[in-house]
């Protein structure tokens, strides 16, 4: 008899722990699922899908502070001097504003450059525009953490 | 013959919404970069009534240093409570792109100023995005990064 009781406690817990955990917007969802596309297309340098990923106008300004086109940045990533061994995000935040979106967050990268290790820590802002129900990245920048 | 008047109004139509997008385009450029201007001003001034209309409520930056600072922590570094504020502000618009209700400007700035107590001057590039609601251009984000090259 005391099975029931046991089993809704348990239930309302697991209902309980799910929307602590879940409550997130289909289109929030979509644009982190992107931000985590894009890393692993940089690690595999897959540019086809770092292509699809942006839009032609993109601009991004690197953490040196250096401004690169679509094409620039594309063939930053595909450079044989240079190769990515861990690409992650943390504390990504997501603001929509109608067609628009911007992400805010962490970016730890690793890897190897003209033979050398390097390791980079910086806050990102992405600007997405939402065009024929498809989310392209605008604007890419990045800032070296220091403290 | 009815499909070729067709054709010829909707092509004018079409050319019309072209046109009219165009203006509205550069209605918005040019309200942009006086609000970017509005900005530069009102830090060098300390002018927090100023940055309070023009940013977002959500306003997020993103320091040289990589910190990051609500529009609240912003106002208050600009009153010149942290040790640190701006005295001299220039900055350059390299690009506004419209997207809709988003506009997203590309620029380059150099500042004089005090960083943590200290005379301090910086160059640096910078995205600021803003977003059209109720007819009042905001910014929403804005992100500076020191050229390390």
């Amino acid at each position: 008899m005391r099975i029931v009781p046991c089993c809704i406690l348990l239930l309302a817990f697991v209902s309980a722990s799910a929307q602590t955990v879940l409550p997130i917007d289909p289109q929030e969802a979509r644009l982190l699922s992107l931000e985590n596309a894009w890393n692993q297309a940089v690690r595999a340098k897959d540019m086809k899908a770092i292509d699809s990923l942006m839009d032609q106008d993109l601009i991004d300004i690197d953490y040196d502070g250096s401004v690169m086109t679509k094409a620039q940045y594309m063939a930053s990533v595909s450079a044989p001097t240079i190769s990515f061994e861990h690409v992650a995000n943390d504390s990504m935040q997501v603001k929509i504003y109608g067609q628009s979106a911007i992400v805010v967050g962490v970016y730890r990268e690793t890897g190897m450059k003209n033979s050398k290790p390097f390791l980079h820590r910086e806050r990102f802002v992405d600007t997405w525009i939402q065009r024929k129900g498809a989310w392209m990245c605008v604007a890419s920048q990045s800032t070296l953490i220091l403290h | 013959m009815r499909g070729k008047v067709l054709a010829v109004v909707l092509a004018c139509l079409f050319a019309l919404s072209a046109a009219a997008q165009s203006a509205s385009d550069r209605d918005a450029d040019s309200k942009i970069r006086a609000l970017e201007t509005v900005w530069d001003r009102a830090e060098e001034k300390g002018d927090i009534g100023a940055l309070n209309l023009i940013f977002d409520r959500s306003m997020i930056y993103i320091d040289e240093d990589g910190s990051l600072l609500t529009k609240a922590q912003f106002l208050n570094r600009a009153r010149n409570e942290s040790g640190s504020y701006v005295q001299w502000l220039s900055s350059s618009i390299v690009s506004v792109k419209i997207y809709g209700d988003t506009a997203v400007v590309v620029g380059n700035y150099t500042v004089k100023g005090v960083h943590g107590g200290k005379p301090h001057q910086w160059s640096g590039r910078f995205i600021d995005t803003w977003t059209l609601r109720a007819g009042i251009w905001l910014c929403v984000v804005a992100q500076s990064t020191p050229v390390l090259r």
